[in-house]
C-alpha cells in the first residue's frame, strides 16, 4: 500500500468501526426498549398451549355382541384458493374419484360463496380409500411436475376427523339415533346416553418446549353400551313390517317387541328408517321429529287394544268377574251421548270374555260407567297413561289422558275412553301398561340398555318395575280370557304350538274433529306363551287400505312376527316346554 | 519453493478465533435445528466441513499465495465455467442444479467465486499499481470482476453480487480511486437502478433479464408492502427472539422462539437471533467480538504484507467477512433489508464455511510471508 493512501484505510476502518458500533447499539436498544418487555411476554405466551382431548366415542352393541355403532376416520377434502391451482384438473379428478358433478365443482371453485375465501370445502366425510386415492394422485402429479413447480393438485387439502359409523346402516336407526358433525348425539340411544358415550374431554396445558415434555394424560374412551336389542330379531321385525306395509297397503307402521318379564326392548321396527352414516339426509327422510321413532314419540288413539286395560280395571276393582253377563242392546247413553258398537249391531247376552272377543264398545262403556270415573281413571293413571314410561331412548312423548276436572273432559269421555277413543297413547305406553297383565300384575319399565362397559368392566342395567296396577289373579284371569277369546274366534293372530293372548284394535282416525270411517289405525297387542310370557309384540299399521280392520291386518302380522320370534329366541313350543316342566 | 515455511509467523490468534467461531456455530446449529428430523444430519455435515476447513487453512497457509496469482487465468476461467453451468444458460445446456455434488459434499461455486474475485483483483491492482488512477484503470478492473459477477447475477443471486461489488469498491478505494469518479459511478449506478425499477413498475420487460429477476431487483429497492409478509414475519420473530433473550439469554436449547420454530431459517440466516435469544446480549456481543477479532487480524496481515497483492488478498478477505457478518446481523436487527447472506463461520453452510476458511488460509499465507523485519 502506498503511503499516500494511508488516510483512505483509516477512513475505511472508521466506517467499519462505525457500522459495528451501530449494530451493538441497536442490540442494546432492542434490549432496553419498551418493546423488549412486550417481546418477553410474547415469547412466554408461545411457551405453552392448552389443548382439549376428546375421548373416542363409546361403541354400541346389540345383546349378542353385534356392532351397531362404531367409529371411523373420514376426510374433509378442500381446496386452498390462495394457491396456484389448475381448476380443471382439480374438478375433473375430484369429481371422478368422489363421484361428484364436474360442472358443479367447477362452478363452486370459481364462484366461492364469500369473496376472498381462502379455503373451500369440496366434500366431507370422504372415506379413507377414496381420500388416499386422491392423495396418491396429488403426489404423482407433484412428482411429474417440473422442478420448482407445484403439481396441478397441490392446492387440494385433506383434514382427517373421526366419524360415527353404523355398519348396519339403517337397521334399528330409530333406536340408535345418530351423531352430528360436532359429535353430539341426536335421537334414540345416541342422544339419551350422549354424555356416557362421549366420555369426558380433558383439557391439558402443554409446554411447547420440547425440553419440558410432559406425559399427555391417558384419555379414557367413552363407555361402550350393550343394548337389549336383538339384531336378528330387529332385522326380522323390519322385514316383516315392510312386507306387511306392502301387503296391506298401509302408510306407516310399527312393530315393537319387548320382554314383558323385565322390560327389555328386543326390537323396535319403524317403517321410516334412514342410513345413519348419512345423517345429513335426516331432513329428507323425516318431516317431523316424531316420525324418527313413532313407537315412543307418536301418541295416537289406540282404539280397542285399550279394552284390555278397561277389563283389567273392571276385574281388579271387582266391578265385574269373568262370568259376569251383560245384555248388549247395541247402544248405551253416556253423558247424554249414544255409544254404539263397531258394527252398529246388538250382540245380546255376553259374558266378559265375549265382550273382549267381539270387542264390544257398549259393554266397555257400561263397565267404565259401572266403575265410575274415579276408579276407572285411577286405574288408567296407574297403568301409566298420560305419563312418560322413562324408556331410555330420547324423544319420548307422554300422550294425553283427560281426567275429570280437565277443561276438555266431558262425561262422555268416560264411555269412549273405555274403548280407546279420546285418549292419546304411544305404543310403548300400551306395551308398558299391558305388561302388567302378562307379568302377573307387575308393570315393567321398558328399556334398551342392557349393560355399560367402562374401563374393561361391565355394569349391567337391572330391570326396573313401575308398580303393580292390578293384582296377580286379575292379570292371570285376564290373560286366560284374552287367549281363550282368540282361540274361540280362530283369530288370525294365533301362533301354532304356542298359546298367545292378545287384542286387536281398529281406531278410526280423527280428521278435522270427526272420525273418518275409512281411515283407521289397525293395531294388535299380544304376548306369549301365556303361562310364561317371553315376548310381547305390538303391531300398528297406519291407514291400511286392504282392510280397515285390525283383525284382518295387524293380527296376522302379529302371528307372523311371533312365529319368527319363537324361532330367533329359541322358545320351545308349549307342548315340549310343559312336558319337560312336568317331569 | 525451496525456502522453509516460517510457521512461527502463523497467526494462531486468527486460527483460534476461527476455531472458536465455527465450534460455537456448530453448537448453535444443533440447538437451532430444534430436533427437526430433516435437518438433523446438518450438524454432522457442518462438523465435517469445519474439519475440512481447518485442513484447508493449513494447506493454503503452507502454499505461497503468489502461486495462486501465477495461475490466475486458470482459476478465473475455471470458476467461470462452473458458474456458467449454474446459470440459467447452463441450466438449459446441462440441466444443472445450484450446487455440484462432489462425493457426499455439495459445493456451491458462488462461494468460491468470491475468493477467486479477491485473488483476481489482488493480481490486477498489483499489476496496475503504478498506472494512473483514471477511468480506464477502474473499467478494466470492473470488467475482470464483471466476468464472474454476471453469472452470479443471472442465477440470480443479488446478495452475492452486492458482496462482490463491495469488495471491488473497497479495493478501488484503498488503491486510490479518485473522488470525482466515486460520484460518477454512484450517479451511473443510481440512474441504472432507477431505470430498472421504473421499467419494472411500468411493466416493461428489459431484454436479457428474466421477468422475476427484474422483479427481484425492483423489490430489492422498493419492497412491496403487501408482498413481504414472509420477510416481515421473519424479522418480527427475530426481534422477539433477540428482545426476549435479555442480558444472559434463556439458556442453551431453551429459547422458545428458536425451539418452537417460530424463527425460520434459524440455522442459517437467523442464527444470530437464535444465539441472542439463548445466550442473550452477552452471546450476541461475543459473536461480534470474535468476528471483529478475525477482521482485525486480517487487516493486520494486510498491513504487514510484503507486497500489494498479499495486502489486497488479506484486505479482500477482511472486507468479505466484515460485510457478510454486518449484513447478516443487520438483517437480524432490522437495520438492513432482508437478504440471504450467512453469518461467517457461524451459520450453516458447507461451501460458505470452507470457502471462508480457504480465504483465511490465504490470509495466513500472507501473514507467514510478511515483510522481513527480523534477522
Amino acid at each position: 500500500m502506498r503511503q499516500q493512501y494511508a488516510w483512505r484505510s483509516k477512513l475505511l476502518a472508521g466506517a467499519l468501526a462505525f457500522f459495528a458500533l451501530m449494530i451493538v447499539s441497536q442490540m442494546f436498544r432492542i434490549q432496553m426498549s419498551v418493546e423488549a418487555a412486550e417481546f418477553r411476554v410474547q415469547a412466554k405466551s408461545y411457551s405453552s398451549e392448552t389443548k382439549t382431548f376428546y375421548p373416542d366415542r363409546g361403541e354400541i352393541y346389540d345383546r349378542n355382541g353385534s356392532l351397531l355403532a362404531g367409529n371411523q376416520i373420514v376426510f374433509e377434502v378442500g381446496v386452498n384458493l390462495n394457491m396456484h391451482k389448475d381448476i380443471n384438473v382439480i374438478a375433473s379428478t375430484v369429481s371422478t374419484v368422489l363421484g361428484l358433478d364436474y360442472n358443479q365443482l367447477l362452478y363452486d371453485i370459481t364462484n366461492p360463496p364469500v369473496p376472498n375465501l381462502s379455503y373451500l370445502v369440496l366434500a366431507d366425510f370422504v372415506d379413507e380409500p377414496k381420500a388416499k386415492r386422491l392423495m396418491e394422485i396429488r403426489q404423482k402429479m407433484d412428482e411429474q411436475a417440473p422442478d420448482g413447480v407445484a403439481g396441478a393438485l397441490n392446492a387440494l387439502e385433506f383434514k382427517s376427523h373421526p366419524m360415527r359409523s353404523y355398519p348396519e346402516e339403517s337397521l334399528g336407526s330409530n333406536i340408535l339415533g345418530f351423531v352430528n358433525r360436532e359429535g353430539r348425539g341426536y335421537f334414540g340411544v345416541e342422544e339419551k346416553y350422549n354424555d356416557i358415550l362421549a366420555g369426558n374431554p380433558v383439557r391439558v396445558t402443554i409446554p411447547t418446549d420440547p425440553n419440558q415434555a410432559i406425559n399427555i394424560p391417558r384419555i379414557p374412551d367413552g363407555s361402550t353400551l350393550i343394548l337389549t336389542i336383538d339384531r336378528d330379531l330387529q332385522a326380522a321385525a323390519e322385514q316383516t313390517l315392510d312386507d306387511a306395509l306392502a301387503l296391506y297397503g298401509a302408510q306407516n307402521g310399527i312393530i315393537m317387541i319387548i320382554d314383558p318379564r323385565n322390560g327389555e326392548t328386543l326390537a323396535v321396527a319403524a317403517s321410516k328408517r334412514m342410513d345413519l352414516n348419512k345423517f345429513w339426509d335426516y331432513g329428507v327422510v323425516y318431516e317431523n321429529a316424531s316420525d324418527f321413532n313413532p313407537a315412543i314419540s307418536k301418541p295416537y288413539e289406540p282404539g280397542s287394544v285399550i279394552k284390555i286395560l278397561t277389563m283389567a280395571a273392571a276385574l281388579d276393582s271387582q266391578t265385574a268377574v269373568r262370568s259376569t253377563r251383560y245384555l248388549d242392546t247395541g247402544a248405551i247413553l253416556v253423558g247424554g251421548v249414544e255409544i254404539r258398537n263397531w258394527d252398529n249391531n246388538a250382540w245380546g247376552d255376553q259374558d266378559m270374555t265375549g265382550c273382549l272377543q267381539h270387542s264390544l264398545n257398549v259393554c266397555m262403556a257400561w263397565l267404565s260407567t259401572q266403575m265410575g270415573p274415579e276408579t276407572f281413571y285411577g286405574y288408567m293413571n296407574n297403568f301409566g297413561l298420560g305419563h312418560l314410561t322413562a324408556v331410555d331412548m330420547a324423544g319420548e312423548a307422554a300422550g294425553r289422558l283427560k281426567v275429570p276436572g280437565d277443561a276438555d273432559w266431558y262425561p262422555v269421555d268416560l264411555g269412549t275412553n273405555a274403548f280407546g277413543q279420546g285418549v292419546a297413547v304411544t305404543p310403548i305406553q300400551l306395551l308398558t301398561a299391558t305388561s302388567a297383565v302378562a307379568n302377573h300384575g307387575r308393570m315393567v319399565t321398558p328399556h334398551v340398555l342392557y349393560a355399560m362397559v367402562r374401563d374393561g368392566r361391565q355394569y349391567n342395567a337391572p330391570a326396573q318395575y313401575a308398580g303393580t296396577p292390578i293384582r296377580a289373579e286379575t292379570a292371570d284371569t285376564l290373560s286366560d280370557m284374552l287367549a281363550y277369546s282368540l282361540e274361540l274366534e280362530s283369530s288370525n293372530a294365533l301362533v301354532p304350538g304356542y298359546r298367545v293372548a292378545g287384542k286387536t284394535g281398529t281406531a278410526q282416525i280423527p280428521v278435522d274433529g270427526y272420525y273418518d270411517e275409512t281411515q283407521t289405525n289397525a293395531s294388535f297387542i299380544g304376548w306369549g306363551p301365556v303361562d310364561d310370557p317371553r315376548f310381547m309384540i305390538y303391531v300398528w299399521l297406519e291407514r291400511p287400505s286392504a282392510s280397515i280392520w285390525g283383525s284382518q291386518t295387524a293380527a296376522p302380522v302379529f302371528s307372523e312376527m311371533a312365529k319368527q320370534t319363537v324361532v330367533i329366541m329359541d322358545i320351545p313350543p308349549d307342548r315340549i316346554r310343559l312336558s319337560l316342566a312336568s317331569k | 519453493m525451496t525456502r522453509t515455511t516460517p510457521w512461527r509467523n502463523f497467526d494462531f490468534l486468527l486460527l483460534g478465533a476461527i476455531v472458536l467461531a465455527s465450534a460455537f456455530g456448530t453448537a448453535m446449529i444443533r440447538s437451532a435445528i430444534a430436533e427437526n428430523e430433516v435437518l438433523l444430519p446438518l450438524i454432522n455435515r457442518q462438523i465435517y466441513f469445519a474439519l475440512l476447513g481447518l485442513v484447508v487453512i493449513f494447506l493454503f497457509a503452507a502454499i505461497d499465495y503468489r502461486y495462486w496469482l501465477s495461475i490466475y487465468l486458470f482459476l478465473y476461467f475455471g470458476i467461470m465455467m462452473f458458474l456458467i453451468s449454474l446459470s440459467s444458460l447452463g441450466q438449459v445446456a446441462f440441466g444443472a442444479q445450484r450446487w455440484f455434488q462432489v462425493g457426499v459434499l455439495f459445493l456451491q461455486p458462488t462461494e468460491f467465486a468470491k475468493i477467486v474475485v479477491i485473488l483476481i483483483l489482488a493480481k490486477y491492482f498489483e499489476a496496475t499499481q503504478y498506472q494512473p488512477r483514471d477511468l480506464k484503470w477502474v473499467l478494466k478492473g470492473f470488467i475482470w470482476t464483471f466476468g464472474l459477477m454476471v453469472w452470479i447475477l443471472l442465477q440470480p443471486n443479488l446478495s452475492n453480487v452486492v458482496v462482490i461489488m463491495v469488495i471491488f469498491g473497497a479495493m478501488l478505494w484503498i488503491n486510490g480511486l479518485q473522488i470525482k469518479h466515486i460520484f460518477l459511478f454512484g450517479g451511473i449506478g443510481a440512474v441504472a437502478l432507477a431505470l430498472v425499477v421504473s421499467l419494472t413498475v411500468a411493466g416493461i420487460r428489459i431484454p436479457f433479464l428474466q421477468e422475476y429477476q427484474q422483479q427481484r431487483i425492483a423489490n430489492f429497492v422498493l419492497p412491496d408492502p403487501n408482498a413481504t409478509f414472509g420477510a416481515v414475519y421473519n424479522v418480527q420473530q427475530a426481534l422477539i427472539a433477540i428482545g426476549s433473550g435479555g442480558y444472559f439469554g434463556q439458556g442453551y436449547g431453551h429459547g422458545s422462539q428458536t425451539q418452537l420454530r417460530f424463527l425460520k431459517v434459524r440455522h442459517t440466516d437467523f442464527i444470530f437471533s437464535a444465539t441472542a435469544e439463548e445466550f442473550g446480549l452477552l452471546g450476541g456481543v461475543l459473536i461480534i467480538l470474535v468476528l471483529a477479532l478475525v477482521v482485525w487480524r486480517c487487516i493486520r496481515a494486510a498491513q504487514k504484507a510484503r507486497d500489494l497483492s498479499g495486502s489486497m488478498i488479506a484486505f479482500g478477505v477482511a472486507v468479505l467477512i466484515f460485510f457478510q457478518g454486518a449484513v447478516n446481523i443487520g438483517v437480524n436487527l432490522n437495520i438492513v433489508p432482508v437478504s440471504g447472506l450467512p453469518l461467517p463461520f457461524i451459520s450453516y453452510g458447507g461451501s460458505g464455511l470452507t470457502s471462508l476458511m480457504l480465504g483465511i488460509g490465504l490470509v495466513e499465507s500472507v501473514a507467514m510471508r510478511h515483510k522481513q523485519m527480523e534477522f
